[in-house]
Protein backbone atom coordinates (compact mmCIF):
# COMPACT_ATOMS: atom_id res chain seq x y z
CA UNK A 1 0.00 0.00 0.00
CA UNK A 2 1.36 3.66 -1.12
CA UNK A 3 1.53 6.11 1.66
CA UNK A 4 -2.82 7.91 0.91
CA UNK A 5 -4.00 10.95 2.79
CA UNK A 6 -7.21 8.86 3.49
CA UNK A 7 -5.58 5.89 5.33
CA UNK A 8 -6.46 5.12 8.56
CA UNK A 9 -3.93 6.24 11.02
CA UNK A 10 -3.97 4.70 15.10
CA UNK A 11 -2.05 6.97 17.06
CA UNK A 12 -1.29 5.86 20.83
CA UNK A 13 -0.12 7.73 23.41
CA UNK A 14 -0.68 8.23 27.50
CA UNK A 15 -0.22 12.09 27.16
CA UNK A 16 -3.12 14.03 25.72
CA UNK A 17 -1.18 17.05 24.62
CA UNK A 18 1.59 14.22 22.56
CA UNK A 19 -1.90 13.21 21.05
CA UNK A 20 -3.10 16.29 20.27
CA UNK A 21 0.30 17.55 18.85
CA UNK A 22 0.11 14.00 16.22
CA UNK A 23 -3.22 14.67 15.39
CA UNK A 24 -2.44 18.73 14.62
CA UNK A 25 0.83 17.40 12.61
CA UNK A 26 -0.56 14.59 10.63
CA UNK A 27 -3.70 17.23 9.75
CA UNK A 28 -0.74 19.53 8.35
CA UNK A 29 0.30 16.71 6.68
CA UNK A 30 -2.91 16.05 5.08
CA UNK A 31 -4.01 12.98 7.03
CA UNK A 32 -7.31 13.48 8.72
CA UNK A 33 -8.16 10.23 9.33
CA UNK A 34 -7.23 9.07 12.59
CA UNK A 35 -8.07 7.56 15.76
CA UNK A 36 -6.65 7.64 19.29
CA UNK A 37 -5.78 5.55 21.84
CA UNK A 38 -3.94 6.43 25.48
CA UNK A 39 -2.14 3.17 25.93
CA UNK A 40 -1.42 -0.37 24.42
CA UNK A 41 -4.13 -1.84 26.17
CA UNK A 42 -6.89 0.90 24.73
CA UNK A 43 -5.10 0.50 21.18
CA UNK A 44 -5.73 -3.30 21.47
CA UNK A 45 -8.94 -3.18 21.90
CA UNK A 46 -9.17 -0.71 18.58
CA UNK A 47 -6.96 -2.89 16.45
CA UNK A 48 -9.06 -5.69 17.33
CA UNK A 49 -12.52 -3.89 15.89
CA UNK A 50 -11.05 -1.82 13.17
CA UNK A 51 -8.68 -2.32 10.23
CA UNK A 52 -5.91 0.28 10.74
CA UNK A 53 -3.24 1.16 7.49
CA UNK A 54 -1.03 2.73 9.96
CA UNK A 55 0.27 2.58 13.85
CA UNK A 56 2.13 5.26 15.68
CA UNK A 57 2.89 4.64 19.19
CA UNK A 58 4.65 5.20 22.01
CA UNK A 59 6.81 3.19 24.18
CA UNK A 60 6.57 3.70 27.52
CA UNK A 61 2.58 3.77 28.83
CA UNK A 62 0.88 1.61 31.12
CA UNK A 63 -0.48 -0.87 31.90
CA UNK A 64 0.49 -1.88 28.30
CA UNK A 65 3.78 -0.29 26.56
CA UNK A 66 3.98 0.88 22.96
CA UNK A 67 6.52 -2.73 22.65
CA UNK A 68 4.00 -4.75 24.26
CA UNK A 69 1.14 -3.51 21.71
CA UNK A 70 3.72 -4.03 19.04
CA UNK A 71 4.37 -7.66 19.72
CA UNK A 72 -0.13 -7.48 20.49
CA UNK A 73 -0.27 -6.67 16.57
CA UNK A 74 2.50 -8.64 15.07
CA UNK A 75 0.98 -11.92 16.96
CA UNK A 76 -2.58 -11.05 15.85
CA UNK A 77 -2.89 -12.60 12.01
CA UNK A 78 -5.16 -10.02 11.40
CA UNK A 79 -2.51 -6.74 12.03
CA UNK A 80 0.31 -8.51 11.65
CA UNK A 81 1.62 -6.85 8.24
CA UNK A 82 0.34 -3.25 9.62
CA UNK A 83 2.93 -0.57 9.37
CA UNK A 84 3.84 0.12 12.91
CA UNK A 85 6.22 3.45 13.79
CA UNK A 86 7.37 4.13 17.37
CA UNK A 87 7.93 7.42 18.62
CA UNK A 88 9.37 7.36 22.27
CA UNK A 89 11.80 8.93 24.31
CA UNK A 90 13.07 5.90 25.02
CA UNK A 91 16.88 6.28 22.90
CA UNK A 92 18.72 3.32 24.48
CA UNK A 93 20.25 0.69 21.69
CA UNK A 94 18.45 -2.03 23.38
CA UNK A 95 15.25 -1.07 23.16
CA UNK A 96 15.81 0.07 19.02
CA UNK A 97 16.84 -3.51 18.45
CA UNK A 98 14.13 -5.23 20.33
CA UNK A 99 11.52 -2.87 18.77
CA UNK A 100 12.98 -3.97 15.34
CA UNK A 101 13.09 -7.42 16.20
CA UNK A 102 9.76 -7.22 17.24
CA UNK A 103 9.09 -5.93 13.75
CA UNK A 104 8.86 -2.35 14.66
CA UNK A 105 8.60 -0.23 11.06
CA UNK A 106 10.66 2.66 11.52
CA UNK A 107 11.60 4.09 14.92
CA UNK A 108 11.41 8.20 16.26
CA UNK A 109 12.92 9.49 19.04
CA UNK A 110 11.05 12.62 20.49
CA UNK A 111 11.30 15.73 20.37
CA UNK A 112 10.96 15.12 16.33
CA UNK A 113 10.09 17.20 13.09
CA UNK A 114 6.84 17.21 11.30
CA UNK A 115 9.52 16.80 8.24
CA UNK A 116 10.92 13.85 10.46
CA UNK A 117 7.74 12.00 11.12
CA UNK A 118 6.73 12.61 7.54
CA UNK A 119 9.90 11.47 5.77
CA UNK A 120 9.80 8.08 7.73
CA UNK A 121 5.87 7.39 7.19
CA UNK A 122 7.08 7.63 3.83
CA UNK A 123 10.39 5.38 3.90
CA UNK A 124 7.72 2.74 5.53
CA UNK A 125 5.55 2.83 2.89
CA UNK A 126 7.91 3.03 0.09
CA UNK A 127 9.74 0.02 1.78
CA UNK A 128 6.74 -2.08 1.99
CA UNK A 129 6.30 -1.16 -2.01
CA UNK A 130 9.41 -2.15 -2.93
CA UNK A 131 8.87 -5.52 -0.69
CA UNK B 1 29.49 -16.22 116.14
CA UNK B 2 31.77 -16.96 112.38
CA UNK B 3 34.33 -14.84 113.77
CA UNK B 4 34.63 -17.03 117.25
CA UNK B 5 34.11 -20.07 115.00
CA UNK B 6 36.68 -18.91 112.85
CA UNK B 7 39.33 -18.67 116.33
CA UNK B 8 38.43 -22.43 117.61
CA UNK B 9 39.49 -23.83 114.06
CA UNK B 10 42.01 -23.29 111.19
CA UNK B 11 40.90 -21.52 108.41
CA UNK B 12 38.89 -23.60 105.73
CA UNK B 13 39.80 -24.18 102.18
CA UNK B 14 38.27 -26.16 99.48
CA UNK B 15 40.72 -28.55 99.59
CA UNK B 16 39.94 -29.16 103.03
CA UNK B 17 36.09 -29.92 101.89
CA UNK B 18 37.12 -31.88 99.45
CA UNK B 19 39.39 -34.25 101.18
CA UNK B 20 36.80 -34.55 104.10
CA UNK B 21 34.50 -36.72 101.56
CA UNK B 22 31.70 -35.89 103.62
CA UNK B 23 28.38 -34.76 102.01
CA UNK B 24 27.13 -33.00 105.34
CA UNK B 25 29.67 -30.01 105.47
CA UNK B 26 27.99 -27.55 107.98
CA UNK B 27 26.59 -24.28 107.10
CA UNK B 28 28.61 -22.41 108.95
CA UNK B 29 31.72 -23.76 106.76
CA UNK B 30 30.32 -23.00 103.35
CA UNK B 31 29.19 -19.43 104.59
CA UNK B 32 32.75 -18.93 106.32
CA UNK B 33 34.08 -20.35 102.59
CA UNK B 34 32.08 -18.07 100.82
CA UNK B 35 33.10 -15.02 102.85
CA UNK B 36 37.00 -15.90 101.61
CA UNK B 37 36.06 -16.28 98.39
CA UNK B 38 34.30 -12.73 98.27
CA UNK B 39 37.11 -11.13 100.23
CA UNK B 40 39.29 -12.54 97.66
CA UNK B 41 37.34 -11.36 94.51
CA UNK B 42 37.15 -7.76 96.23
CA UNK B 43 39.72 -6.28 94.37
CA UNK B 44 39.12 -8.19 90.97
CA UNK B 45 34.99 -6.80 91.35
CA UNK B 46 36.35 -3.25 92.16
CA UNK B 47 38.68 -3.50 88.93
CA UNK B 48 36.32 -4.68 86.99
CA UNK B 49 33.40 -2.04 87.99
CA UNK B 50 36.00 0.64 87.59
CA UNK B 51 36.71 -0.10 84.03
CA UNK B 52 33.10 -1.08 83.28
CA UNK B 53 32.28 2.52 84.43
CA UNK B 54 34.41 4.23 82.22
CA UNK B 55 33.22 2.10 79.29
CA UNK B 56 29.75 3.25 80.18
CA UNK B 57 30.65 6.62 80.26
CA UNK B 58 32.68 6.26 77.10
CA UNK B 59 29.31 4.68 75.50
CA UNK B 60 26.89 7.57 76.91
CA UNK B 61 29.48 10.06 75.08
CA UNK B 62 29.20 8.19 72.12
CA UNK B 63 25.34 8.18 72.55
CA UNK B 64 25.00 11.69 73.41
CA UNK B 65 27.37 13.11 70.44
CA UNK B 66 25.11 10.72 67.96
CA UNK B 67 22.13 12.46 69.61
CA UNK B 68 22.95 15.89 69.27
CA UNK B 69 24.28 14.92 65.95
CA UNK B 70 21.08 13.52 64.46
CA UNK B 71 18.99 16.42 66.05
CA UNK B 72 20.89 18.24 63.08
CA UNK B 73 19.58 15.78 60.74
CA UNK B 74 15.60 16.81 61.83
CA UNK B 75 14.19 14.17 59.95
CA UNK B 76 11.10 15.26 61.13
CA UNK B 77 11.68 18.54 59.20
CA UNK B 78 12.67 16.42 56.08
CA UNK B 79 9.60 14.20 55.81
CA UNK B 80 6.77 15.79 57.65
CA UNK B 81 7.96 19.68 55.79
CA UNK B 82 10.30 19.90 53.27
CA UNK B 83 9.78 16.58 50.90
CA UNK B 84 5.77 17.09 51.12
CA UNK B 85 6.67 20.85 49.94
CA UNK B 86 8.72 19.39 46.59
CA UNK B 87 5.88 17.46 45.99
CA UNK B 88 3.42 20.08 45.84
CA UNK B 89 6.15 22.52 43.61
CA UNK B 90 6.63 19.70 41.07
CA UNK B 91 2.48 19.17 41.10
CA UNK B 92 2.01 22.73 40.29
CA UNK B 93 4.95 22.75 37.85
CA UNK B 94 3.07 20.24 35.99
CA UNK B 95 -0.26 21.60 36.46
CA UNK B 96 1.32 25.13 35.06
CA UNK B 97 2.85 23.66 32.07
CA UNK B 98 -0.15 21.40 31.27
CA UNK B 99 -2.21 24.72 31.04
CA UNK B 100 0.45 26.82 28.74
CA UNK B 101 0.75 23.91 26.53
CA UNK B 102 -3.29 23.28 26.43
CA UNK B 103 -3.28 27.64 25.75
CA UNK B 104 -0.55 27.64 23.22
CA UNK B 105 -1.94 24.62 21.32
CA UNK B 106 -5.70 26.32 21.67
CA UNK B 107 -4.56 29.47 20.32
CA UNK B 108 -2.36 27.38 17.38
CA UNK B 109 -5.30 25.36 16.58
CA UNK B 110 -7.31 28.66 15.79
CA UNK B 111 -4.80 30.22 13.69
CA UNK B 112 -4.71 27.25 11.58
CA UNK B 113 -8.55 27.20 11.38
CA UNK B 114 -9.09 31.11 10.90
CA UNK B 115 -10.09 32.13 8.11
CA UNK B 116 -7.82 33.58 5.08
CA UNK B 117 -10.17 34.86 2.86
CA UNK B 118 -9.84 38.88 4.24
CA UNK B 119 -5.81 39.28 4.88
CA UNK B 120 -6.32 42.57 7.01
CA UNK B 121 -9.13 40.46 9.49
CA UNK B 122 -6.97 37.65 9.25
CA UNK B 123 -3.68 39.97 10.06
CA UNK B 124 -5.29 41.29 13.31
CA UNK B 125 -6.57 37.79 14.67
CA UNK B 126 -2.98 36.31 14.49
CA UNK B 127 -2.06 39.14 16.42
CA UNK B 128 -4.16 38.75 18.79
CA UNK B 129 -3.77 34.86 19.47
CA UNK B 130 0.21 35.82 19.12
CA UNK B 131 -0.16 37.93 21.69
CA UNK B 132 -1.97 35.16 23.24
CA UNK B 133 1.01 32.63 23.40
CA UNK B 134 3.02 35.75 24.76
CA UNK B 135 1.26 35.57 28.02
CA UNK B 136 0.88 31.77 28.16
CA UNK B 137 4.75 31.63 28.23
CA UNK B 138 5.17 33.04 31.19
CA UNK B 139 4.37 29.85 32.99
CA UNK B 140 7.95 29.77 32.74
CA UNK B 141 9.41 32.28 34.73
CA UNK B 142 7.13 30.58 37.86
CA UNK B 143 7.67 27.24 37.46
CA UNK B 144 11.50 28.42 37.07
CA UNK B 145 10.79 30.18 40.67
CA UNK B 146 9.52 26.48 41.62
CA UNK B 147 12.56 24.88 40.03
CA UNK B 148 14.82 27.09 42.17
CA UNK B 149 12.67 26.70 45.37
CA UNK B 150 13.42 22.92 44.59
CA UNK B 151 16.96 22.69 44.41
CA UNK B 152 17.36 24.64 48.07
CA UNK B 153 15.67 22.56 49.38
CA UNK B 154 17.49 19.41 47.93
CA UNK B 155 20.53 21.11 49.11
CA UNK B 156 19.29 21.59 52.61
CA UNK B 157 18.38 17.64 52.63
CA UNK B 158 21.82 16.83 50.79
CA UNK B 159 23.89 18.85 53.20
CA UNK B 160 22.11 16.85 56.31
CA UNK B 161 22.31 13.53 54.04
CA UNK B 162 26.23 14.42 54.49
CA UNK B 163 26.13 14.53 58.55
CA UNK B 164 24.86 11.19 58.12
CA UNK B 165 27.42 10.00 56.26
CA UNK B 166 30.02 11.18 58.45
CA UNK B 167 28.50 9.64 61.47
CA UNK B 168 28.59 6.70 59.50
CA UNK B 169 32.30 7.23 58.83
CA UNK B 170 33.47 8.01 61.95
CA UNK B 171 31.53 5.42 63.59
CA UNK B 172 32.97 2.64 61.34
CA UNK B 173 29.21 1.63 60.49
CA UNK B 174 29.49 -0.42 57.38
CA UNK B 175 27.08 0.59 54.63
CA UNK B 176 24.22 -1.54 54.09
CA UNK B 177 23.00 -1.86 50.40
CA UNK B 178 20.27 -4.69 49.46
CA UNK B 179 20.50 -3.73 45.83
CA UNK B 180 16.89 -4.48 45.85
CA UNK B 181 14.70 -2.81 43.17
CA UNK B 182 11.74 -1.32 43.91
CA UNK B 183 8.68 -2.30 42.29
CA UNK B 184 8.81 0.44 39.93
CA UNK B 185 12.32 -0.62 38.55
CA UNK B 186 11.49 -4.01 38.63
CA UNK B 187 8.69 -3.13 36.61
CA UNK B 188 10.66 -0.54 34.12
CA UNK B 189 13.00 -3.14 33.30
CA UNK B 190 11.17 -5.82 32.48
CA UNK B 191 9.21 -3.50 29.70
CA UNK B 192 12.74 -1.95 28.81
CA UNK B 193 11.89 1.38 30.27
CA UNK B 194 14.04 3.63 31.17
CA UNK B 195 12.90 6.79 30.42
CA UNK B 196 14.17 10.05 28.23
CA UNK B 197 18.06 9.87 27.92
CA UNK B 198 20.61 12.96 28.33
CA UNK B 199 22.04 15.06 25.63
CA UNK B 200 24.90 12.69 24.35
CA UNK B 201 23.33 9.57 25.52
CA UNK B 202 21.07 7.12 23.61
CA UNK B 203 21.13 6.29 20.39
CA UNK B 204 20.81 9.34 17.94
CA UNK B 205 17.94 9.38 15.19
CA UNK B 206 20.85 9.06 12.43
CA UNK B 207 22.25 6.03 14.16
CA UNK B 208 18.70 4.40 14.52
CA UNK B 209 17.72 5.79 10.76
CA UNK B 210 21.11 3.74 10.07
CA UNK B 211 19.35 0.76 11.55
CA UNK B 212 16.62 0.85 9.58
Amino acid sequence: MALDRSMRILIVDDYTTMLRILRNLLKQLGFENVDEARDGHEAAQLTARAKYDLIISDWNMEPMTGYELLRHVRADATNAHVPFIMITAESATENVIAAKRAGVNNYIIKPFTTEVLFAKMQAVFEKQMAG
Amino acid sequence: MIQAAEQQKPELDLTDLAERNDERIPLKDVIALAEKVTAALKPLVRSLDRSMHQELREILGAIEGLRSELSRVDANDIFAKRIPEMGRELGAIVKATEVATDTIMNVAEQVLAADKSDPEKYAAEVEQHMMAIFEACSFQDLTGQRVTKIIHTMEVIEQRIEVLCRMIENNNIAPVSTGEMSEREKRNREKLVSGPAHEGEGVSQSDIDAMF
